[in-house]
């Protein structure tokens, strides 16, 4: 029989997942939910004239990533309970190696969260008035910010997975480890929003980056152990 | 011999007390007698971490070994970094009330002292939310090796990228306050130190001893 390659079984359990999503849309449902609320919670509150001009930069940029960030923990985790919950995953175990299930989820998750910056960021843009002076240092932001929350975020998501009160558990285990990105994240959005071209926006890129490889690297080592034991 | 060691570390922790308060002379730059409270932070904040150092070589141990001691090491390690990151913590507040004003002031290096508790109570909240005994001890290995390598972006990195009031005790260092650091004031620092750690290897040693003994008496019941 032919075996098959690391990225072949990778995306066969993205594809599985964005199958399971599309049948059910249970995640997309939860987060975008969650973020439209939240946003529309924002927006009332404040709106585009609630805030000093010299202010606007940094609380603008700062509230996004916060609504960006406590809608991800309403979905993200269910990647990994949903197989606990519905008994799957011992069979996931059998059929995939771990690397490619943490790699297939962790793309399923990556999607997810740009699925969401797709559909919030323009609608906070144009809600709450913020202005960018470089979209595409914006867009470099949102990638990276959002493939570094996806790493801690599905390798977080496996190690609650089969402990008790897992929902709960989620947020209260990924928050203080996303700090820094929030931070970094949040900086690059303010830099986006104020200063046209991307020389702005590249030493919050650089931190991201760094976060996220090194989170990435450490994730790939110690997801073996989490996932077979 | 392990007696005659503990009494050691205790007069000696006592006479740290002692030079810190009465015999280190007045540091420049600071309100009244605030400074004297670095010789008790500051060990605290180098115990916490090195604590944490600890508790990462145990779970990378166990993770290879799967012993259930390197588990207790852990723990142990984890429970006692914990207890000095928030006396840390405290001390800190306290330094920040007489030379700012404020117990809190949202600093960065408050912020990232403050996450770090979070992260290590997290640590807590899993190794409790998971009833088999070798899945929480791989689950807290995995979780503690993974919270390990954020450390350095919060630690040093954050504190760095946004302006801190914190005093910086390194001469090379970009800080709003030097520390101009007197030889009394470093004998008595490093004094600190040095009894700090004792004491952290005196409560790590008694915590790994308990272990072993509940392990043994577990076994015997079973």
């Amino acid at each position: 029989m032919k075996r098959s390659s690391l990225l072949a079984e990778s995306l066969a359990i993205l594809w599985k997942e964005l199958a399971s999503e599309l049948r059910r849309r249970v995640a997309l449902s939860a987060i975008g939910l969650f973020a439209v609320t939240t946003l529309v919670a924002v927006a009332y509150q404040i709106g585009p004239y609630g805030l000093a001009e010299q202010d606007r930069p940094f609380l603008l940029s700062a509230l996004l990533w916060i609504i960006l960030f406590f809608s991800s923990m309403a979905g993200l985790a269910r990647v990994f309970v949903k197989e606990e919950d519905s008994h799957t995953a011992p069979t996931l175990r059998l059929a995939a190696r771990p690397h490619a299930v943490l790699l297939g989820k962790l793309a399923f998750n990556f999607l997810l969260l740009l699925a969401l910056q797709v559909i919030v960021v323009p609608l906070y843009c144009g809600v709450m008035g913020l202005a960018v002076a470089s979209a595409s240092g914006l867009a470099l932001v949102m990638l990276a910010g959002g493939a570094a929350l996806a790493i801690t975020a599905t390798f977080v998501a496996a190690l609650i997975a089969r402990a008790s009160g897992s929902n709960a558990l989620f947020p209260i285990l990924a928050l203080p480890l996303l700090l820094p990105l929030l931070v970094a994240a949040i900086a690059g959005t303010r830099a986006a929003v104020g200063s046209p071209g991307l020389a702005a926006v590249l030493p919050a890129l650089r931190a991201i980056s760094s976060l996220g490889g090194v989170t990435m690297v450490t994730a790939l080592l110690l997801f073996p152990a989490v996932w077979r034991d | 011999m392990r007696t005659a060691l503990t009494w050691l570390l205790g007069v000696w922790l006592a006479g740290v007390i002692v030079a810190g308060l009465l015999w280190a002379p007045a540091a420049a730059g600071f309100q009244g007698d605030s400074f004297r409270i670095v010789f008790f932070h500051v060990p605290q904040a180098w115990v916490a971490v090195l604590a944490f150092c600890v508790n990462l070589v145990a779970s990378i141990r166990y993770l290879r070994t799967r012993s259930a001691l390197d588990d207790s090491r852990a723990g142990a390690a984890a429970r006692l970094g914990l207890l000095f990151a928030l006396l840390a913590t405290i001390t800190g507040s306290i330094f920040a009330k007489l030379e700012w004003g404020m117990f809190w002031n949202w600093d960065p290096r408050e912020t990232s002292i403050l996450v770090l508790l979070l992260v290590y109570a997290a640590y807590f909240a899993l190794r409790q939310a998971v009833a088999d005994e070798e899945r929480r001890a791989s689950l807290a290995a995995a979780y503690a090796v993974f919270a390990f390598v954020t450390m350095p972006f919060l630690v040093f990195v954050v504190p760095r990228v946004y302006a801190s009031l914190h005093p910086d005790l390194v001469e090379a260092a970009e800080g709003v306050v030097r520390f101009r650091m007197d030889p009394r004031l470093r004998l008595v620092l490093l004094a600190s130190l040095a009894g700090f750690t004792g004491l952290f290897v005196w409560l790590y040693s008694l915590e790994v001893r308990l272990a072993r003994v509940l392990a043994a008496r577990r076994r015997e019941e079973s």
